[in-house]
């Protein structure tokens, strides 16, 4: 049986380390602009800090995937087509896109570059995901987090690419790469600039013991004295419907699906990605650690340890999000 | 970082280092206020030269910011740290209700681990043990910048310690065994003994926190 692949977020060059040294078989990173969907203050690669990060990994078998997931501004290609070719340049094993232009971009110009297609492409079903097959030669879907895990089963007997789901961290309910509930609040865009919630727009406000977390001028939670608090997203906004304040999408919550490994791997599922490139290294150092001891057992026919991660989980709660949810 | 699952009350040797340099950290921060501007910004001044050597790539990012303020407030200390970034990069001890553009509050111990990367300040958010207002996109830049460093505030420090640079990381490395043997030996001995030995231990750790 061939093990699962673990595949790690960086946003730094620390981070990287950490999630080699804690036991990645892959790094996904990306660079410091608007050329993938984590771009926040502070985080990310320069070209030169991707050149050391792939020498780091290579030099102990990790592989570096470059994350070049949002989508080209009408009239301005250029940024995400350097990218593609500096990736290609600095000797990334793949990049992960999205837009079928970059798609095309890549596959004609770099065609021993391997290409995952991004969870931002969200496709999600076998006529999808075979057109990204046979038009650009994508070797590996990232699958978005709206599935079963019966569906996923049901996808992968019918393509021959290899899927990848993501196991752990923060849990995007939305088609991604079309949600545009950030968009409206703040006028940037998760899927063109690659900010969900961005900081600029992000206001908390202590009130008394509560905390008020503000998007784009709207108050978007209130969390009471005392309960644990999540990102600053709309999608996991409380708002006030019949008079009752409550989550309308989703709560704060991380997803964990340490649990599922061995339906997963009868569902035909390639490789296990952990979210948070937006994380410190320690959160990095600890769920990959974590991850690498439960497939390291599972991989051996043992059981998989009960590794406790309550500490690194948005609102304190983890879930299996769509994966088990029973009313789909 | 301890290994998830493989967590206890006990305190390591690793937590007990800490809560000394915890308590050397607010020493130091009451010594800076006593000093005033003057003397206590030459000492800030040196410490971020040290640090900027040790870390030229962080330092450089920090100054590439626009010019703003972030007050730094380790509630359980008895001052806060008012951080200027951008072109005119400073560090200077504050009052707790100083202007600024964005504030991060939290106990020391926890502010002193963020900045090592020793834990993750998402997860810190999550649980409400550190507060932010005002600007969070200074703060995030803040945080990523130092957290893409590997920064041991202390043996930073010790680098420029002179003839002690090499002593610091050992008498810091030993400082939580000794404590720990000092627990050992306070829960076994006779009363009169345990007396001396809380004595003893109280001048190792330093100065109990502050209300």
């Amino acid at each position: 049986m061939e093990p699962f692949e673990l595949i790690c977020p960086a946003g730094n060059p620390a981070a990287l380390r950490a999630a080699v040294d804690a036991g990645a078989d892959a790094v996904y990173l990306g660079f410091r602009d608007e050329t993938n969907a984590r771009n926040f203050p502070g985080l990310n690669f320069s070209r030169e800090d991707v050149a050391e990060a792939v020498a780091y990994a290579h030099a102990r078998k990790v592989q570096v995937f470059v994350a070049i997931n949002t989508y080209p501004q009408a009239g301005n290609l250029a940024p995400w087509q350097r990218a593609v070719d500096d990736a290609a340049r600095l000797k990334a094993d793949a990049v992960i896109l999205a837009d079928v232009g970059l798609l095309d971009y890549a596959a004609r110009r770099h065609p021993d570059l391997r290409l995952h297609l991004s969870v931002q492409a969200s496709a999600a079903n076998v006529e999808a995901i075979r057109l990204y097959r046979d038009a650009f030669g994508v070797r590996r879907v990232v699958l978005p987090r709206v599935l079963t895990v019966p569906d996923i089963a049901r996808l992968n007997a019918e393509i021959d690419i290899e899927t990848e789901v993501f196991v752990f961290g923060g849990l995007c309910p939305m088609a991604e790469g079309r949600c545009s509930l950030s968009s409206y609040a703040t006028g940037l865009s998760p899927n063109k600039q690659g900010v969900c919630s961005p900081a600029s727009h992000v206001r908390y406000e202590p009130r008394g013991g509560d905390l008020a977390s503000r998007l784009g001028g709207f108050t978007i939670n209130i969390f009471g004295e005392g309960e644990q608090a999540g990102y600053p997203t709309l999608c996991k906004g409380r708002f006030v419907s019949h008079d009752t304040p409550a989550y309308l999408f989703e709560e704060p919550t991380s997803l964990n699906a340490m649990e599922l490994l061995p339906e997963l791997k009868a569902a035909g599922v390639r490789a296990l990605k952990i979210e948070g490139r937006q994380r410190g290294k320690a959160y990095i150092a600890t769920v990959v650690a974590a991850y690498r001891r439960a497939l390291d057992a599972f991989a051996k026919g043992q059981a998989v340890p009960k590794l406790d991660l309550d500490a690194m989980v948005e609102g304190g709660t983890q879930t299996t999000g769509a994966y088990k949810r029973a009313w789909r | 970082m301890r290994d998830p699952g493989m967590q206890t009350d006990e305190p390591t040797d690793d937590d007990r280092a800490r809560a000394v340099e915890v308590n050397l950290t607010r020493a130091g921060l009451r010594l800076a206020r006593q000093l005033g501007d003057g003397l206590g910004g030459l000492l800030f001044d040196r410490l971020f030269r040290i640090l900027a050597d040790r870390h030229p790539r962080a330092f450089a990012a920090l100054v590439e910011l626009p010019d703003a303020r972030l007050l730094i407030d380790p509630v359980d200390a008895p001052a806060a740290l008012l951080l200027r970034v951008g072109p005119q990069l400073a560090l200077r001890v504050s009052e707790r209700d100083a202007q600024a553009d964005a504030t991060v509050r939290g106990p020391c111990g926890r502010l002193l681990d963020l900045l090592e990367g020793r834990i993750d300040g998402d997860a810190l958010f999550f649980r409400r043990e550190l507060t932010i207002e005002g600007d969070t996109a200074l703060i995030l830049a803040l945080r990523n910048t130092l957290d893409g460093e590997e920064m041991d505030l202390f043996a930073d420090v010790a680098t420029a310690a002179g003839p002690l640079r090499h002593a610091l990381p050992v008498a810091r490395r030993n400082a939580g065994r000794v404590l720990r043997l000092l627990d050992t030996a306070h829960r076994l001995a006779p009363p009169p003994l345990r007396w001396g030995l809380a004595a003893l231990e109280r001048r190792v750790a330093g100065p109990r926190r502050e209300a």
